[in-house]
C-alpha cells in the first residue's frame, strides 16, 4: 500500500505533515514499521521536482528554420540563477509542443534539472543547447515529463494563478514522501488501504486524537437531485455474495482531464490518470479504500429494455463472456458475480467493468456505482480469471458496507463540481440486513494479562478512543463497539492487538517464562538421526539434502511404480512431479556429477521421509511419513582399480555392519529368499537393486526394514552409475526409540587368551555365516570354563582350477578362566570343530 | 498396458512382437512405426493433439521400460556369499574399507539444526520433526484461515490429485502439537515443543528462492503467557545461538492464527548494528515471523483460550546458515554437490 503522506495531511489536519524532511521521515517511518506495518520502501518525490518552476510564456514566435518548432521567451520572476537572460530577464526556450502559446502557465525544466520521469530508469540532465541554430535553455515540461501521466500530446498547462517562479512541487504538493507499507500487515485491516484509515493510525500512535471528516459517516444525508431526472433500476438477486449494492445517475457532465493536482495525487501512487470522472472514483478509494465503478448511462441504456437503464447483480449465464476494460475477454464460471443490463453483462463486480458501458470522452451521462462484494467470492473471481486490480486489492480485505453512502455521496458532489453535472436520481440503495457493529467486553485485567503490562482501564479506553472507537468503562470492564469500518474486530483478542500496537509492544515489560525443572523429553527420531549422522560421517560419509519431489521418468528407470506416487498438480517443472517412494533413486541422481567434477571415491546419504500411496494412515487418513536413510557408495574406474576388488556390495555392507553395530542395532543382512514376502510399499524401495546382488535387513524381531545391495544394469545405464556403486536403504521406523542393546560384558580372566586359524575347505556356495553360526555352537558346548572370545574371518580363497570349492581361513580367539589354555588344549578343540564342520558342512580342514 | 487409440494400440502389439527377435532390444525404440505415431501428432486438430500424444508418450515409455528390463535379464552376475564380509580371493588391502573420516560430512543445515535444538531442550523444550506432506485441515484449517480466505494467497503451496498439500510453514504441526500435549496444562506444565522440518513454497528457484527449505517452528502454551513472554524467549534463544548480548524488535503483522502478529528482527550480530552486506547495511536483521497463539487455533485444539495463552514462533533455518558461512546461493543446499558438502567436514 503506497501512501503518500501529503494525501495523509489533507485527512487530518492536526498532523503536521510538513515537519518531515529528508532528514526526518525516517523517524516516521520507523514508527510506522514498529507499530503499523513493515515499510518496503520511501521515495523522496521532492527531490525529483527540485528546481521545476511555474513559468509564464511571454512570448511564442515561429523558429525561423523549423516549422514546427516555437522560440518562447518565459518569465519565472528571475527565480533560476546562473542563467542566460534578454534585456527583459526573461529565458529563451526552444519549445515543438503543438499547444505552446503567448499567457500560459506552464513547468520550466531548466537546465541541470534531470527530467523526472527519467529519475528512475535512465537519468536525463537537460543542458542549454542550440536547436536548429537558437539556443534552448532547458524544456518546457509535459504531463507525461514530469511523470504525472502518460500524455505528451503537448506541454502541461498548470493553473493561472500560481505566482511566477513558483516551484512546481509545493504548488501541486508533489514535495511528499510516497511510503510503500508491505500488504500482508493490512491483509486483515480494509480501513488500512485508504488514507483516511492510515492517517488514523498515524494519529494513534503518535497518541493524537483523531476525527474523520464530516462526510465520513454511516448516514451522510440525502444527495438533491436538480434537473431532468434520469431513471435507474436496480436488481440485486445476490445479496449475500452482495451485500450492499447502491448507485446514483449523474447527467449534463462534461468529461475532460482532472486538474493538475489530482492528476499528480493519483500518478505520484502509481495510478494513471484517465479523465475528471474515473480520476475521483480512484482519488476517493485511495483515500477510503472504497473502490467505485462509473458506467456511461447512455451506453447501459441502450443495452436496457424500456425506458431508463436498469442494473442487475446476478451469476453469469451459460458459456456467457464479457470484454473487460482494457479489452481482453474473459468468460466467467457459475459463482462469478457479474454486473448486468436485461440483455447482456456489463462488468465483472467488484473486479473489473465492461469495456462496452465505459466512461469516454463523449460520456454525457453515468451512474455511478458504490458496492460491497464478498471478499471470498472476489478473491475466487480473480484468481480464476487472472485479473487483479486496485478494486480486487480492496475488496478482498472485506471492506464495510457501512461506508458506501457516504463515500457516494462525497464522490458524486466532486465529480458534479469537477464536471458540471447535476444529481439525476435519488441514491438507490440496496442494503438488506447489515451486520451490526459487533460489541465486545473484556476487562482490563483480561488485556494486561495477554500483554504482560499495566495499563488502567482509563488509558486503554484512550488508546482506543484516539482512533475511533466507542467505549464505556464499567469498573473493570470495558465495552468497546468498534467503528462502522473496522469489519476485522470481532473478539477481545482484536482489542488486545489494537492497544499492544498503539502503546508499542517494544515498550512492553519483557521477561521470560517460568517453568517447573521437569526435563523436556528428547524426540527419539532426531536424536537417532543426529546419531546416524554423525557416525557416518566420521566414516568418511556426506550426508546430502535432495529435493522430496522426482521426475516421473526418474521413478520409470528406476522400474518403481509412478501409481504409488504421490503426483503434484502444480509442479514448477517435470523434475518436481512426484513425491519419491524411496530416497535411494535421488543419492544416485548426484553420483555422476560428483564423479564428473573430479571426486574419486564417496559415500552419500541422506534422511528424510518417503511417501506412498499404500502406506496411510489409519487413524488419520494422512500418507505416512516413512523415515528413511539411504546410503550409496561410488568409485571411479580408476580408484576402483587400484583399491577394491570383489563385488561392491561388500563395501555397502562395510558400511551398513559398521553403522548398526555402533547404533547398538543387531540387523540381520540375509538374502531374500522369497520376493513376494517383501511389503508392498517396500516393492519400490527394493525395484531399483539388482536381484542377484541384494540383501534384506532385517532386525532381530524379525522385521524387514531395508535393503542392500549393487544396482541393476539399467538403472546404471540410465544414470551414468560407475562400475563400483552400491547402497543401502533402511526405514528407521523400527529403529527408533529402540533402546539399543548393551555390550556384553565379560568379566576379565586372569589367564591370558590364545588365537589360532583354521581353513576350511567348502562348496562354493556354502555361506560364511553358517560357518560361524557352527564355531559359535560348537564352543558355546565346550566346559571346562573355555570362552570364545570371538571370530575373525582371515581370507577366502578359491584356486583358479577349483570353482566349485573356496577355503575359508577364520582366525578364533578363545580364552580359559580356569587356567593358562596352552596350545593342544586349543589344538583338540579345533579338532573336534573339524570333525563336526566335516559331518554339518561337508568341510574338510585344509 | 491397454490402449484407446487403435493406431497406438496395433503399433505397440507389432513392436512388443518384434522384441523378441532383436538382438539389440535399444533399437526398438528406433523403430519406424513408432516415429510415424510421433509425427502424427502435429497432423491431427489442437483439441485432439493431447490425448493422443499421451498415448504415444505411454507407448515410449513401456518400450523403454521392456528394453531396461531385458538389459537386465541379459547381464547374469556370478552369484555371492551375501553373508560374507568381502568377497572371494581378494587380498587384505583391496577389501571394503572406509574413506578417510576428514572427508566425512553433516550437512551445514543439519548441523546448525542440532546446535539449535541443543538450546531449545535446554530451555526446556521438547521437540518433534514437522511432516512434509499433509492435508488442508492441518496446514489450513485448523489455522484459522477459512476456505477461500485471501490470506491463503500468502501461501503459494503445492498440492497432489488427492488435494493434499505439501506444507508452506511447519506451523502445519500446531493443532498435533498443541492436541498431543494438553494434559500438560491441566498437570500446571507448559506445552513447550519446537518443531523443525522441510516446508515447500511455490516459487521459480534463483540463489535468493528455494521451493524447498526449512523451518524451526515453537509453540509455547501455559497460564498467564504474554507477549513480553515471547519477545524475551526469543531474544534469549538469538544470545544464546550468536553468543552475546543482542537487541531485538517487533514489526506489526498479520498471520491469521496469530493474534498479534509480528516480524522479529535483531540488531545484526556480525555487525554489532554498524551494518554490513548480511543485514542489507541496515543494522538489522528481520529474522522470524511470531505472535500470540489465536484463540481460535487454541479451541480448535480442545484449549480453552480463556484459561490459557500462548506463543508460537517460525524461523528459516537456510538463512541462519546462508549468514553464518556468507554462502551466496540458496540452491547448493539441496545441490549435492562435494564442492560444497566437504567444506563443511
Amino acid at each position: 500500500m503506497k501512501v503518500s503522506l501529503q494525501l495523509v495531511g489533507n485527512c487530518q489536519s492536526s498532523f503536521d505533515v510538513s515537519r518531515f524532511n529528508a532528514d526526518t521521515i525516517s523517524g516516521l517511518t520507523d514508527k510506522i514499521a514498529a507499530q503499523l506495518g513493515a515499510v518496503d520502501a520511501v521515495t523522496d518525490l521532492a527531490q525529483k521536482y527540485q528546481d521545476s518552476l511555474v513559468v509564464k510564456v511571454v512570448s511564442c514566435e515561429k523558429h525561423p528554420s523549423a516549422d514546427k518548432l516555437h522560440v518562447c521567451k518565459i518569465d519565472d520572476g528571475g527565480k533560476f540563477e546562473n542563467i542566460d537572460r534578454d534585456e527583459n530577464g526573461f529565458v529563451q526556450i526552444v519549445c515543438g509542443a503543438p499547444n505552446v502559446r503567448e499567457g500560459l502557465s506552464v513547468v520550466w525544466l531548466p537546465p541541470g534539472v534531470i527530467v523526472p520521469s527519467s529519475m528512475d530508469k535512465d537519468p536525463f540532465k537537460l543542458e542549454a543547447r542550440e536547436i536548429r541554430g537558437v539556443i534552448s535553455n532547458g524544456m518546457l515540461a509535459s504531463a507525461s515529463e514530469l511523470g504525472l501521466s502518460e500524455d505528451h500530446t503537448g506541454i502541461l498547462e498548470v493553473d493561472d494563478d500560481i505566482a511566477k517562479g513558483s516551484n512546481f512541487s509545493e504548488q501541486y504538493r508533489l514535495n511528499d514522501f510516497i511510503i510503500d507499507i508491505e500488504n500482508k500487515m493490512f491483509t486483515h485491516r480494509p480501513d488500512c488501504f485508504g488514507h483516511l484509515g492510515v492517517s488514523r493510525e498515524l494519529a494513534g500512535i503518535y497518541g493524537q486524537s483523531f476525527k474523520s471528516p464530516d462526510w465520513y459517516r454511516e448516514d451522510p444525508g440525502s444527495l438533491t437531485v436538480t434537473g431532468q431526472p434520469l431513471e435507474l433500476k436496480i436488481t440485486n438477486n445476490l445479496t449475500k455474495e452482495v451485500p450492499r449494492f447502491a448507485a446514483v445517475t449523474i447527467a449534463n457532465i462534461t468529461i475532460k482531464p482532472s486538474s493538475v493536482q489530482i492528476q499528480a495525487y493519483l500518478s505520484r501512487l502509481g495510478i494513471r490518470p484517465i479523465n475528471n470522472v474515473v480520476d475521483l472514483t480512484n482519488l476517493y478509494m485511495v483515500i477510503t479504500g472504497q473502490p467505485l465503478h462509473a458506467y456511461d448511462y447512455d451506453k447501459v441504456s441502450q443495452l436496457t429494455n424500456g425506458q431508463g437503464a436498469s442494473l442487475s447483480v446476478r451469476y453469469p449465464k451459460d458459456g456467457e463472456k464479457i470484454t473487460l476494460l482494457g479489452g481482453k475477454e474473459v468468460k466467467p464460471s457459475s459463482k462469478t458475480i457479474m454486473i448486468a443490463t436485461d440483455s447482456q453483462a456489463i462488468g465483472v463486480g467488484g473486479v473489473m467493468g465492461g469495456s462496452e458501458t465505459e466512461v469516454d470522452d463523449q460520456t454525457k451521462n453515468i451512474i455511478l456505482e458504490c458496492a460491497t462484494f464478498n471478499m471470498y467470492s472476489i478473491r475466487r473471481t480473480s484468481m480464476e480469471l487472472g485479473v487483479f486490480t486496485e478494486a480486487v486489492t480492496r475488496f478482498t480485505k472485506g471492506q464495510s458496507p457501512r461506508q458506501n453512502l457516504a463515500v457516494l455521496k462525497k464522490v458524486s458532489e466532486e465529480i458534479c463540481q469537477a464536471s458540471g453535472g447535476n444529481i439525476a436520481s435519488d441514491v438507490i440503495d440496496d442494503n438488506k440486513d447489515l451486520p451490526t457493529p459487533p460489541t465486545v467486553k473484556l476487562s482490563a485485567g483480561f488485556i494486561n494479562e495477554r500483554l504482560g503490562s499495566n495499563y488502567s482501564p482509563d488509558d486503554i479506553a484512550q488508546v482506543l478512543m484516539n482512533v475511533e472507537f466507542e467505549v464505556t468503562i464499567q469498573n473493570d470492564d470495558l465495552i468497546v463497539v468498534a467503528p462502522f469500518w473496522r469489519t476485522d474486530i470481532e473478539i477481545p483478542e482484536d482489542i488486545i492487538e489494537e492497544v499492544g500496537r498503539l502503546r508499542g509492544f517494544d515498550s512492553l515489560p519483557q521477561s521470560l517464562p517460568i517453568r517447573s525443572i521437569k526435563p523436556a523429553a528428547k524426540d527419539p527420531l532426531l536424536s537417532l538421526k543426529q546419531e546416524i549422522r554423525f557416525q557416518l560421517s566420521k566414516l568418511g560419509a556426506n550426508e546430502v539434502l535432495t529435493y522430496s519431489f522426482v521426475h516421473g521418468d526418474l521413478l520409470d528407470r528406476m522400474s518403481q511404480d509412478k501409481k504409488n506416487a504421490f503426483q503434484i498438480t502444480n509442479a514448477l517443472s517435470p523434475n518436481l512431479q512426484y513425491y519419491r517412494t524411496s530416497l535411494l533413486p535421488s543419492l544416485l541422481e548426484k553420483v555422476h556429477p560428483n564423479i564428473k567434477s573430479g571426486y574419486d571415491e564417496f559415500g552419500l546419504f541422506e534422511l528424510n521421509p518417503v511417501h506412498n500411496k499404500l502406506a496411510i494412515e489409519q487413524s488419520s487418513q494422512v500418507p505416512i511419513e516413512a523415515q528413511h536413510l539411504g546410503f550409496v557408495f561410488a568409485a571411479n574406474s580408476k580408484t576402483a582399480k587400484s583399491q577394491y576388488e570383489g563385488a561392491s556390495y561388500y563395501q555397502a555392507k562395510q558400511y551398513l555392519s559398521t553403522l548398526m553395530f555402533s547404533l547398538g542395532v543387531s540387523a540381520m543382512v540375509e538374502g531374500i529368499s522369497d520376493p513376494n514376502e517383501i511389503p508392498p510399499d517396500l516393492k519400490d524401495v527394493v525395484a531399483p537393486f539388482e536381484p542377484s546382488r541384494l540383501s534384506g535387513v532385517i532386525l532381530p524381531s524379525g522385521d524387514l526394514i531395508g535393503f542392500i545391495g549393487e544396482f541393476k544394469p539399467s538403472v546404471k545405464k540410465a544414470l551414468k552409475l560407475p562400475d563400483f556403486v552400491c547402497g543401502f536403504e533402511i526405514d528407521l521406523g523400527k529403529l527408533i526409540g529402540a533402546s539399543p542393546s548393551r555390550p556384553i560384558y565379560q568379566k576379565l580372566s586372569k589367564y591370558p587368551f590364545v588365537e589360532q586359524d583354521i581353513c576350511f575347505k567348502v562348496a562354493n556356495n556354502m555361506s560364511y555365516q553358517a560357518i560361524i553360526d557352527l564355531v559359535w555352537n560348537e564352543f558355546s558346548n565346550v566346559e571346562g570354563g573355555v570362552v570364545l572370545r570371538g571370530i575373525t574371518l582371515v581370507d577366502i580363497y578359491q584356486r583358479p582350477d577349483d570353482i566349485d570349492h573356496k577355503q575359508v581361513t577364520i582366525r578364533i580367539s578363545a580364552i580359559n578362566y580356569e587356567r593358562t589354555m596352552t596350545d593342544a588344549e586349543i589344538t583338540l578343540l579345533l579338532d573336534q570343530l573339524s570333525s563336526v564342520a566335516k559331518d554339518k558342512l561337508n568341510a574338510e580342514r585344509i | 498396458m491397454d490402449y484407446q487409440n487403435p493406431d497406438v494400440a496395433k503399433v505397440a502389439e507389432l513392436l512388443k512382437s518384434r522384441l523378441n527377435d532383436l538382438s539389440n532390444k535399444a533399437d526398438i525404440l528406433r523403430a519406424v512405426e513408432l516415429k510415424a505415431l510421433f509425427e502424427g501428432i502435429k497432423l491431427l486438430p489442437p483439441e485432439q493433439r493431447g490425448a493422443y500424444g499421451k498415448e504415444v508418450n505411454n507407448l515410449q515409455n513401456e518400450l523403454k521400460g521392456l528394453v531396461a528390463a531385458s538389459e537386465d535379464v541379459q547381464v547374469s552376475l556370478l552369484p555371492i556369499d551375501l553373508s560374507a564380509p568381502f568377497d572371494v580371493n581378494v587380498s587384505p588391502s583391496k577389501r571394503p574399507h572406509f574413506i578417510s573420516n576428514n572427508l566425512g560430512s553433516i550437512h551445514p543445515l543439519m548441523k546448525e539444526l542440532e546446535t539449535i535444538l541443543d538450546i531449545f531442550y535446554r530451555m526446556g523444550f521438547s521437540a518433534v520433526e514437522s511432516r512434509q506432506l499433509d492435508d488442508d485441515y492441518h496446514m489450513f484449517e485448523s489455522l484459522n484461515f477459512p476456505e477461500d480466505h485471501p490470506a491463503r494467497d500468502d501461501y503459494d503451496t503445492f498440492m497432489t490429485t488427492e488435494g493434499l498439500i505439501a506444507p508452506a510453514q511447519t506451523s502445519t504441526m500446531q493443532n498435533r502439537i498443541l492436541q498431543m500435549h494438553k494434559d500438560n496444562l491441566e498437570n500446571g506444565l507448559p506445552i513447550a515443543t519446537v518443531i523443525p522440518g522441510r516446508v515447500f513454497r511455490n516459487e521459480d528457484l534463483d540463489a535468493r528462492h528455494e521451493h524447498t527449505f526449512y523451518q524451526i517452528e515453537g509453540i509455547y502454551v501455559a497460564k498467564g503467557v504474554n507477549v513480553g513472554n515471547l519477545i524475551a524467549t526469543l531474544q534469549t534463544f538469538l544470545q544464546e545461538y550468536y553468543g552475546k548480548q543482542l537487541e531485538v524488535k517487533t514489526q506489526p503483522y498479520y498471520f491469521p492464527f496469530t493474534e498479534p502478529s509480528f516480524e522479529f528482527a535483531l540488531s545484526c550480530p556480525f555487525c554489532e548494528k554498524k551494518g554490513c552486506n548480511i543485514c542489507s547495511m541496515t543494522g538489522w536483521i528481520e529474522l522470524l515471523g511470531c505472535g500470540m497463539i489465536h484463540p481460535n487455533v487454541l479451541k480448535e485444539a480442545g484449549i480453552d483460550p480463556n484459561i490459557y495463552t500462548g506463543f508460537a514462533w517460525g524461523v528459516g533455518l537456510d538463512r541462519l546458515v546462508m549468514m553464518k558461512y556468507d554462502i551466496e546461493d540458496v540452491r547448493y543446499s539441496e545441490s549435492g554437490r562435494l564442492d560444497f558438502l566437504r567444506q563443511f567436514s
